[in-house]
């Protein structure tokens, strides 16, 4: 039971939009793995299926080894989606300590939301309503949400959108250290310069699985330098295959 | 100002307004909706005041030229006859008092058996009425249409004879079943208001409040939790039914000491009901914002929930004045339980037993509510 998700032959139809198309997936525990392609290649869709969210046309869907839709392993589940889903009527220390609570938290509340708040480097905002912060202090603080309940596996959705370079530094350096702590990341994004810093990577486009590995085997696999081309290599494959245009990143 | 710009802007509001098809919709359908149900309320004929007699009178012998009289007979006849409005019914004192009671009868005019005796003897009329008293409107026409066939009585016994021509005096000795007699029009309609603002406020909070859940995504990320629809619908409860609460104590507190409205009732039987009607506002707040993608088709709903339902509700027409086929449907209307049992308690001083219909009923609405709002938390932002 080593892997985290095991996802088997996903489909799932949004009337005319066929967003995922038969996606495999496999991720191994305690890493990193990112979910990489453009706009509206299925990386939310997917990520909400794995959460139970949604619930998939056909196709399984395992969690930490638990068939999903399931309400008990959302315990060890962390979810950060796209939006900065935040109560912006609240304080960041008021919002963070809901989802601590909700999340399941064992232990102190408090305690919990004061590590998460200074993980996040807000401590100094802690008191200030959400609707006052910017952007890139909202999408911090809905990470803190994320991770306040002490998850096991994390699905981050483009968490570094909107967020300064050197903060992004910041976020990163905070994966690393969850992964220390035995934390999976399940991370999409679609740029692709962050993706070297994934463990793993999953290349999605039009609800299909392109390719998968590490960085340099992808790069070595498409026998191109950078992971942008190896992108494009895959997708003009794919395309060959099928009859998908070709990708435009 | 540049006329190009200010077209351009036009334009695009008329291009949202279109493509928001159900607001399209709303704006058109409501009024006709609401305009139809008020046509056919303020057209209805209401309903004839109901008066029972408890005859008693013995009638009398006038001295002069020996005639024998029954007044109370003649003040019965009378009264019958005055207007299509009354209906006039003799029964015992037993049936009278329990269909006034029962708010079945709007006055009960009990004659003695010397009524006419002493007529004869005081050359005054006095008449023994009791109103129901709940509406005060009713018991002002009512006083009015008792004293013009009194007159009348005492009109057609100056022509048989005897008594001289200056027409004896006529006293009403009223009394109340329920309220008294400074009980105005006001006191009539505020236990209504009572419910109203409850329910309207909480109604347009919740749908708000969770429109918001909604699109701000918190829905999708409190479904991402171990979290249960049940536990998500019973915490809104909770907390907008303490609020409602909170809401309730001051409104009627102003109401009674601030407005001085008569109120006889016990307060927790109150708190009771509005607590119900909390209840349902916020299940039905739930329901709804399924089907508003913003606040201000929210606002839109208004007119269609609250302001039909204020109609139907038997807060300004009686129900019985309904149409036979409509009166069902204002069953339908929780505020139509809520303004009877409010009514109830604030004015007949009625206890939790004796409205124990109308909470139930209100219990059967929330649930009924709490199951739709279950079911609508479920779908989640977009799925
Ligand atoms: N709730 C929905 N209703 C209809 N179509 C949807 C919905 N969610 C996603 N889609 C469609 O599914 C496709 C994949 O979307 P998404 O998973 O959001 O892509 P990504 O996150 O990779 O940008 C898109 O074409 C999108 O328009
Ligand atoms: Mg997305």
């Amino acid at each position: 039971m080593a892997y985290a998700v095991e996802i088997t032959d996903v489909h799932k139809r949004f009337k005319a939009v066929h967003a995922l198309r038969g996606l495999s997936l496999h991720i191994e525990r305690g890493i990193t793995y990112g979910l990489l392609g453009p706009n509206g290649a299925g990386k939310t869709t997917l990520i909400r299926i794995m959460l139970g969210l949604l619930p998939p046309d056909s196709g399984e869907v395992r969690v930490l080894g638990t068939r999903m839709p399931n309400k008990a392993v959302l315990r060890r589940l962390g979810y950060m989606p796209q939006q900065a889903a935040l109560y912006d009527d609240l304080t960041v220390r008021q919002n963070i300590e809901f989802f601590a609570v909700v999340g399941g938290l064992n232990g102190d509340v408090r305690r919990a939301a004061d590590e998460a708040i200074a993980l996040v480097d807000l401590s100094e905002r802690a008191t200030s309503r959400v609707r006052e912060l910017s952007g890139g202090m909202k999408q911090r603080c809905s990470l803190a949400c994320a991770l306040v309940h002490q998850p096991e596996v994390l699905l981050l959705d483009e968490p570094t959108v909107g967020v300064d370079p050197q903060l992004r530094v910041q976020f990163w350096q905070h994966f690393r250290h969850l992964n220390e702590q035995g934390v999976t990341l399940i991370v999409s994004s679609h740029v692709m310069d962050e993706a070297e810093r994934c463990d793993r990577l999953g290349f999605i486009r039009g609800g299909l699985l392109l390719a998968e590995g590490t960085a340099s085997e992808l790069r070595q696999r498409a026998g191109t330098a950078t992971l942008e081309e190896a992108f494009l290599q895959f997708a003009e494959e794919a395309a060959a295959g099928s009859q998908l245009p070709v990708a435009s990143l | 100002m540049s006329t190009k710009r200010i077209l351009t802007l036009a334009r695009r509001v008329i291009q949202q307004l279109a493509a928001d098809r159900r607001t399209v919709a709303l704006i058109l359908i409501v009024p006709l909706v609401v305009m139809t149900v008020a046509g056919i309320l303020i057209r209805a004929e209401s309903s004839p005041i109901s008066i029972g007699i408890v005859m008693n009178d013995e009638g009398a012998v006038i001295p002069l030229g020996s005639r024998a009289v029954n007044l109370g007979q003649n003040l019965s006849d009378n009264l019958g006859g005055l207007n299509d409005s009354f209906r006039v019914e003799v029964m015992d004192a037993e049936t009278a008092r329990a269909r006034l009671d029962a708010g079945d009868l709007d006055a009960v005019i009990s004659l003695p058996a010397d009524f006419s005796a002493q007529a004869v003897q005081t050359r005054e009329l006095n008449i023994p009425v009791e109103y129901e008293g709940s509406n005060p409107m009713t018991a002002r026409l009512l006083e009015g249409m008792l004293t013009r066939a009194a007159v009348q009585t005492l009109a057609g016994l100056t022509l048989i004879g005897g008594l001289d021509l200056t027409t004896p005096p006529v006293h009403l000795q009223a009394t109340y079943r329920y309220g008294s007699a400074d009980f105005d029009t006001m006191d009539y309609l505020a236990p209504v208001f009572i419910g109203l603002f409850v329910f309207l406020f909480v109604f347009i909070l919740t749908s708000v409040a969770f429109l918001r859940e909604r699109s701000a995504g918190t829905l999708e990320r409190l479904q991402a939790t171990p979290i249960r629809r049940a536990e998500i619908v019973t915490g809104y409860m909770l907390g907008f039914a303490l609020f409602a609460l909170a809401q309730s104590l001051i409104i009627l507190g102003y109401t009674i000491w601030g407005l001085n409205v008569h109120y006889t009732g016990s307060l927790a039987v109150i708190f009771v009901v509005e607590f119900l009607l909390a209840l349902m506002a916020v299940n039905l707040g739930i329901f709804f914002s399924t089907f508003a993608r913003n606040e201000f088709q929210v606002v839109q709903f208004i007119p269609l929930v609250i302001v039909t339902q204020i109609l139907l509700s038997g807060a300004l027409w009686p129900i019985k004045d309904m149409p036979a086929w409509l009166q069902p449907v204002a069953w339908l209307m929780p505020l139509t339980h809520a303004n009877r049992a409010l009514r109830d308690v604030m004015i007949k001083g009625f206890d939790l037993a004796q409205i124990a219909p109308f909470v139930l009923a209100l219990a059967a609405f929330a649930a009924v509510f709490v199951a739709l709002a279950a079911q609508t938390v479920r779908r989640g932002a977009g799925a």
